[in-house]
């Protein structure tokens, strides 16, 4: 009878430990995540910038974009103009709020698209032009301690909380002292690695800090990958009339 | 009345090439709106045909449901209302199916492809299993596993990639999140791209499961009717038949026709309307004369063209009848005074003449149906290697004739019409002569 009855406690104890382990307390990576959207955010700023975009693919070759960037995260507003190439300049994306429209001049015409989508043919999303959203959109599934490179990082495994992000699940690396995404793992909703992010370079702009150059790997095609680097950053106030319709018809003509 | 037209057909073969040229002109233009109602008429049925076919049936039906997060997405979900219509109409239905469509990405190695993917019951679908032309590979692994794919060759040839081996699909579920996942290849299959027939086909449960749906949900009902002069009324049934308590209110109308391709409209999207937020599924039940009508349209207008062009002829040989029948007026004046001395009245003089237009008309609309007949056998024969967006237009590449018989008559009537109109006159003048006057005369 004792035998069962230590028998019994052990399993407790393994059963108790076991949940235990699960009910891990995350509220300090929430607060990093926390403060990762909140170093990531231009409240009361206008910002602006140019990103130059090299996008790798194996069948067209390298291709080169330069793409004009207004953002202001109050109202959620970002208007993203092409410059080049030629073939696509004129083209605009609007994001108004919950709203992201495409402008192509030659139609004339605005469609609506999303944030979920690719920008043009590149590997990046047009999510990842506006301001990181991982504490609303992401609960943690877990974590681990590790190296990159020379950096020490929290290796944060995360799971989207809804359908308004593209990728349902992503691995994030994120500096120990710096609070600073290192690279990301973006996963399929059949958890396959789809996309990788690698942040090497970070600017601060005030108190913001922003990656200064991104590389998007994707995983599913070999040498396909697209490069952004930032630069002619400025946080001067941008004019109203730049977030609208108008205004890209305006450039336009 | 026989011996007029007795005499009229004996003065037609007395004048055999004037009366050859005469009818040829009248046949040429016949020739030409024959053709071009035929032509037209026939490029109406292959398109109808042709999108029927590429489009999978005669009526379509898809649902729209709002996630709890608000989006719109195109799902129908096992339904008893909609099992009991198509119960109830089942004698009308040929065929039918329930089908999911995804336009993803199909990738090998460095290599990608867009391309349309139906997912489709394959145990219920042996009408397109036999439909399919195998050129590599086979069909039998089918039923035995789910994640298997039949790819159009020449997708497999841009991919590199051989039958039994493996490649990733890359989609969006319904509510936009990313999913891939590992395919093998089971075969290849003849393309159909020219009639936008190149689609590639897996399981629809499989699909769903990509699609982040329920195996036995699906996005699109098509169904094969037994008569497509009904397929009005058909539609209209299912139509209302779907239409729940809260649609009642709101308008009657039939939905705007949107061409879409896997899913996605072929019109740019314009801003979104105002759309009130519904429970439940709401059905969109669309026929192929819904999308057949802008073709209708842009034939009726050739067709009206067409019969301007033809009328313009038929004045221009007007004119050429008259004169002709003026001329041949003043040569038969003897004759005419000799047949009015013999007691012949001027009624049946005036028919004889009118008889001879008649006759020229009806051989010239004959010699133009004969002639484009033949010219459509002919051009119907010849295997056209066109390109793939005129394939639309044709019957497994060839030009296909189809001649309504209304218009023959239509034509005819015409042809006889404005013949008999352009001989009036000299008839009349030729009736009205003494004779005396006449049997003086030298001519």
């Amino acid at each position: 009878m004792k035998k069962i009855q230590f028998i019994a406690a052990v399993v407790l104890c393994i059963l108790v430990a076991g949940f235990a382990a699960q009910a891990q307390d995350f509220s300090h990576i929430e607060a990093i995540l926390e403060s990762l959207d909140a170093q990531s955010r231009f409240d009361g700023l206008d910002f602006s910038s140019v990103l130059t975009m090299i996008v790798e693919d194996p069948d067209k070759g390298i291709e080169k974009m330069v793409v004009r960037q207004f953002r202001r995260d109050d109202g959620e507003r970002f208007l993203l103009l092409i410059q080049e190439p030629v073939t696509e300049k004129g083209q605009g994306y609007l994001l108004e709020g919950d709203n992201l429209w495409f402008y192509d001049p030659s139609s004339r015409q605005f469609a609506h698209t999303s944030l979920k989508e690719t920008f043009q043919d590149s590997d990046a999303r047009n999510a990842d032009f506006g301001s990181n959203s991982y504490s609303s959109s992401y609960e943690v599934e877990g974590y681990l301690e590790g190296t990159l490179g020379n950096f020490e990082v929290y290796i944060i495994d995360l799971k989207a909380v809804d359908d308004t992000v593209p990728f349902p699940y992503t691995k994030i690396w994120v500096t120990k002292d710096t609070s600073l995404v290192l690279k990301t793992e973006e996963y399929s909703l059949t958890y396959r690695l789809m996309r990788t992010g690698l942040f090497p370079k970070y600017t601060k702009v005030g108190d913001v800090v922003i990656p200064v150059q991104m590389i998007f790997v994707d995983e599913l095609v070999e040498g396909q990958k697209t490069q952004i680097a930032v630069s002619e950053i400025s946080v001067s106030p941008i004019p109203d009339h730049v977030f609208t319709k108008a205004y890209i018809e305006r450039v336009n003509r | 009345m026989f011996l007029t037209m007795k005499v009229a057909f004996r003065n037609i073969s007395r004048q055999k090439k004037r009366s050859f040229l005469l009818a040829g002109a009248i046949a040429f233009g016949m020739l030409a709106i024959t053709l071009m109602n035929a032509l037209t008429g026939g490029a109406v049925v292959n398109i109808r045909d042709n999108f029927s076919h590429a489009l999978g049936g005669h009526v379509f039906i898809t649902g729209r449901e709002w996630t709890d997060a608000g989006q719109m997405i195109m799902k129908i979900r096992p339904d008893v209302n909609l099992d009991r219509l198509l119960e109830d109409n089942a004698s009308q239905i040929e065929a039918f199916t329930k089908r999911s469509q995804a336009m993803p990405s199909l990738i090998f190695g460095s290599q990608q492809t867009m391309h349309i993917v139906y997912g489709v019951d394959f145990a219920e679908e042996d009408k397109l299993l036999d439909s399919l032309v195998v050129t590599e590979g086979s069909l039998d692994e089918l039923g035995a596993n789910d994640d298997v794919i039949i790819l159009p060759q020449p997708v497999g040839e841009r991919l590199g990639v051989e039958v039994g081996e493996t490649i990733l699909i890359r989609l969006e579920t319904l509510t936009g999140q990313q999913n891939v996942d590992e395919v093998k290849v089971a075969a290849f299959i003849k393309d159909q791209e020219e009639l936008g027939l190149s689609a590639a086909y897996t399981s629809r449960s499989y699909l769903n499961t990509l699609l982040g749906m329920d195996p036995h949900e699906y996005q699109i009902l098509n169904m094969f009717v037994t008569d497509l002069d009904l397929v009005d009324g058909f539609a209209k049934t299912f139509r209302e038949g779907l239409r729940t308590s809260e649609e009642e209110g709101e308008k009657d109308d039939e939905p705007e026709v949107t061409v879409t391709v896997a899913g996605v409209p072929m019109d740019p999207m314009t801003e979104p309307e105002e759309i009130t937020r519904w429970e439940g599924t709401r059905y969109q039940v669309m026929n192929i004369n819904q999308i057949m009508e802008a073709v209708e349209l842009i034939v009726g207008v050739l067709n009206q063209v067409g019969l301007v062009i033809f009328l313009i002829l038929l004045v221009v040989t007007m004119v050429g009848i008259t004169n002709t029948f003026r001329m041949m007026m003043i040569e038969r004046t003897k004759e005419i005074g000799t047949m009015r001395a013999f007691g012949m009245h001027q009624k049946q003089v005036k028919r004889i003449f009118l008889w001879e237009a008649v006759f020229l008309g009806l051989l010239g609309c004959l010699a133009g149906l004969v002639l484009s007949g033949l010219i459509a056998l002919v051009v119907g024969s010849i295997s056209l290697n066109a390109d793939p967006s005129l394939q639309f237009f044709l019957n497994n590449g060839k030009i296909t004739f189809r001649l309504p018989i209304g218009s023959v008559i239509l034509n005819t009537s015409l042809v006889v019409f404005t013949s008999l109109l352009a001989a009036y006159w000299p008839a009349r003048a030729a009736a009205k002569m003494s004779p005396m006057k006449a049997l003086s005369s030298h001519t």
